[in-house]
């Protein structure tokens, strides 16, 4: 009787001494998951945009717009890098991008404070990143809200003791917690789901790649016509264990690894970790398979995966919020791992949530991972008749 | 005198019919720019996420709470999808992904307002969800700032105060903000007129290297060479010319579409934006021959560093985290790329109309992305020549 392990085994060593000896999918296969996300966790490691250059036209110059001015120059988010006689000269360094943003103070801007009136002060922002607007607005707003706290309780009403003057400040107080990324920081936000972005389009190029290859070299199968290659199962099996294995590794590096190094959100344990690599991995992995069969040459599938990856990172519904994804690409979304694994994966290493809390996630990967697995046995059942006719031929 | 347009006619020839074999092209160059800029202008139709899911967790429940959970729920950005008594029923909810953010109205807030004890209320906002989270913690503080606001204001009212004097106690100094060139914060706006170019950019790198170094891969090298008797100039322009037709055609069909169909802000005119497109279709030519003239004769090779650093680009451009805010390195290694000039440039004339003076090194420095492999084209003689194929 035929050993049942054999062929898979026999599969498997070929694939990986094809892989270790082919440059082209090492770089694929290892470089790029290795370096990617220390590349990736450098650019953004700053986390978020502080002391932003802004300029101030302040047409009042009085006491009071000053220390509104001192104030806001003292905030993390931005600096006063220019004080400005009008707001021409303002406009002039904003063209030039030497700074990012206006703030005007009008000339009655003391005048309507001692009459006991509002009074309007501009804020004008340059749009090059939505993260300026964003710093300014936050920067300006709060020390706004301060000093009308300050003008409120010292002039406006005659409060007697300190206690009163603490409660007409904060009738109410409130409390903002920005949970699971304190910092508000942008690599805490994008570099989770990038991680298990680059773990599937990485996968998808080495076995695109392997596959281009097979394809080059036995004119147009994906296996050889050998006799080891004549089972189905063993030859799905043992190909994708290959894959799934560097990959699981290179897994591990990244969200043990990288995100220790990096301090990004590490909330997961090790088994929900695993509980999501495996079905994640296996999804990847098969769905790679199955597409690499529509790639007849080794370099096509750099031009087909590449350029993918930016709009699946939109699909993970991640970077863009997921509810307000139209149902239409809702639906796109569900047929990449990606869209899945990086959810589960932000969850539970960002949110320490279990693998309970994921369970839709971790039963739509298995999901995937069964109907990928199928599709890419059903492609090499007929890959395997047409390199039997093609030795009968021969 | 003619022989040289002769030649780069018969290359051409050659190349398109190659084209029209192959129908990976068809799908990379036409379908794959076109299928995106269909997919992000309907990915972000909303502009701004609007409604975005929260939970209210209202352990006081009395009137006073409920009125102030009704204003709550009218505000743009917040749709209350959840409302429980149990804080940590609502933090599972975000923990399944279902809800962004917190609204926490503890036990006692009514009784402790009424007597003056300044009761504390809170919100959690999930910020691994970044744009989801900010737009709902924006929200959630103005609420909770005016809450404290309204009570005051009653107090006044009672007191026999006017509502200008209310106004002018309450809120002495009011900030009114003005995103430039963007007024009503559209994240199609910003994203989709970058990344929909930005990945027309990058299909020009990768097909540039592609068409390259096929010739190598056919063995076809010293042919190609023959027909351009040995002038690397006229095989360039030869072999790029009908890509540079198709690419820049559909960069200006995308321009179309975004300033004229869609009506995004364009400030300095559709047919001022279409030259820089041209620009950027030459510019991203000359980075991917770059590429291809590092790694002559090794297609993958090429393919490669033009893959890894064209989809890099997409974060070094600096439009969806600041240039300015990276690390110096990155600061210049962002000057490499062409989508980054091509987004400074971008941001000068079509969303803020300024003169093209304030960003002439962009426009040189997308002029010298193109040109710079000319100073390399040795290299590309001697691969033609000399080297064959290598994996």
């Amino acid at each position: 009787m035929k050993k049942p392990m054999f062929p898979i085994l026999h599969v498997w060593w070929d694939e990986l001494c094809e892989i270790v000896k082919d440059e082209g999918i090492l770089i694929f296969v290892i470089l790029l998951p290795l370096a990617y996300p220390l590349l990736y966790a450098m650019i953004y490691n700053t986390e978020t945009q502080r002391q932003l250059p802004i300029c101030v036209v302040d047409d009042c110059m009085s006491d009071r717009s000053r220390e509104f001015i001192r104030r806001v120059d003292a905030t993390p988010e931005v600096k006063i890098a220019a004080s400005c006689v009008s707001m021409d000269e303002a406009q002039e360094l904003m063209r030039r991008r030497d700074v990012f943003g206006i703030m005007r103070i009008p000339r009655e801007f003391d005048l309507h404070l001692w009459r006991g009136e509002q009074t309007v002060i501009g804020l004008y922002s340059d749009l090059t990143s939505m993260l300026y607007y964003k710093v300014e607005y936050l920067a300006v707003i709060n020390v706004a809200q301060e000093m009308n706290r300050n003008i409120k309780v010292k002039e406006r009403q005659t409060n007697t003791t300190a206690r009163e003057e603490d409660v007409a400040r904060w009738p109410i107080r409130f409390e903002e917690v920005k949970m699971y990324n304190s910092a508000g920081g942008f690599a805490a936000f994008l570099i989770p789901p990038v991680l298990m972005l680059i773990l599937q389009q990485a996968l998808c190029l080495g076995v695109g790649m392997s596959m281009g290859r097979s394809r080059e070299r036995f004119r147009g199968l994906v296996i050889p016509p050998t006799k080891h290659y004549k089972n189905t199962l063993a030859i799905v099996l043992g190909k994708g264990l290959v894959h799934f294995l560097i990959f699981l590794l290179m897994g591990l590096y990244m969200t043990l690894c990288v995100t220790r190094w990096f301090g990004l959100p590490q909330l997961g344990h090790l088994s929900e970790i695993f509980g999501l690599l495996v079905p994640y991995l296996a999804a990847c992995t098969f769905m790679a398979m199955f597409w690499s069969h529509f790639i007849f040459r080794r370099e096509d599938c750099i031009l087909l995966f590449v350029f993918m990856s930016i709009p699946l990172l939109f699909l993970t519904g991640v970077s863009w919020p997921g509810a307000s994804i139209p149902p239409l690409w809702k639906a796109v979304g569900t047929v990449f791992p990606s869209t899945w694994g990086s959810n589960a994966y932000v969850r539970i290493q960002g949110m320490g949530a279990s693998l309970g809390d994921c369970y839709q996630e971790i039963k739509m990967l298995w999901i995937l991972a069964g109907i990928y697995f199928l599709l890419t046995c059903f492609l090499y059942m007929f890959e395997i008749r047409k390199s039997v006719g093609r030795s009968l031929l021969n | 005198m003619l022989t040289p347009l002769k030649d780069i006619w018969f290359i051409t020839r050659r190349e398109m019919r190659a084209f029209a074999k192959r129908p990976i092209f068809l799908v990379i160059m036409f379908l794959a720019p076109l299928g995106f800029l269909w997919m992000f202008t309907s990915l972000m139709q909303s502009g701004l996420p609007t409604k975005l899911p929260a939970a209210l967790v209202d352990e006081d429940d009395t009137h006073v709470t409920r009125q102030l959970t009704r204003i709550l729920g009218v505000m743009e950005e917040t749709h209350f999808v959840m409302q429980t008594k149990s804080f940590t029923e609502a933090r599972q909810a975000m923990q399944r992904g279902e809800i962004y953010a917190i609204f926490r109205i503890p036990k006692g807030t009514t009784e402790a307002a009424l007597t003056q004890r300044q009761p504390v209320i809170s919100f959690y906002t999930n910020d691994t969800y970044y744009v989801a989270a900010s737009l709902l913690m924006k929200d959630m503080r103005k609420m909770s700032e005016m809450a404290g606001l309204a009570m005051t204001r009653a107090t006044m009212r009672a007191r026999g105060f006017r509502d200008d004097q209310i106004m002018g106690t309450l809120q002495p100094i009011v900030i009114e903000s003005h995103p430039l060139g963007n007024p009503h914060l559209n994240y199609s706006v910003v994203l989709s007129n970058l990344i929909v170019p930005g990945l027309l950019m990058l299909v020009i790198m990768l097909t540039t290297c592609y068409s390259l170094g096929n010739e190598w891969k056919r063995g076809r090298q010293k042919y190609l060479y023959d027909l351009g008797k040995g002038r690397i100039g006229v095989i360039l322009i030869g072999k790029l010319l009908p890509q540079t037709v198709l690419y820049t055609i559909i960069f200006w069909l995308i321009d179309l579409i975004f300033y004229s169909y869609l009506q995004f802000p364009c400030q300095c005119g559709v047919s001022r934006m279409m030259l820089w497109g041209f620009l950027a279709v030459l510019s991203s030519q000359g980075f991917g021959l770059l590429m291809f003239e590092a790694f002559p004769s090794q297609l993958r090779m090429a393919m490669s560093a033009c893959s890894l650093l064209g989809v890099m680009q997409f974060s070094l451009a600096g439009f969806s985290f600041p240039v300015s805010a990276m690390d110096e390195p990155f600061q210049w290694l962002s000057n490499i790329f062409p989508l980054h000039h091509y987004f400074l440039i971008y941001v000068n004339q079509c969303l803020n109309g300024y003169s093209i003076s304030y960003v002439w090194t962009s426009v040189v420095a997308l002029v010298a992305i193109f040109l710079l492999p000319q100073l390399f084209s040795f290299r590309l003689r001697d691969a033609m020549l000399y080297k064959e194929y290598r994996e």
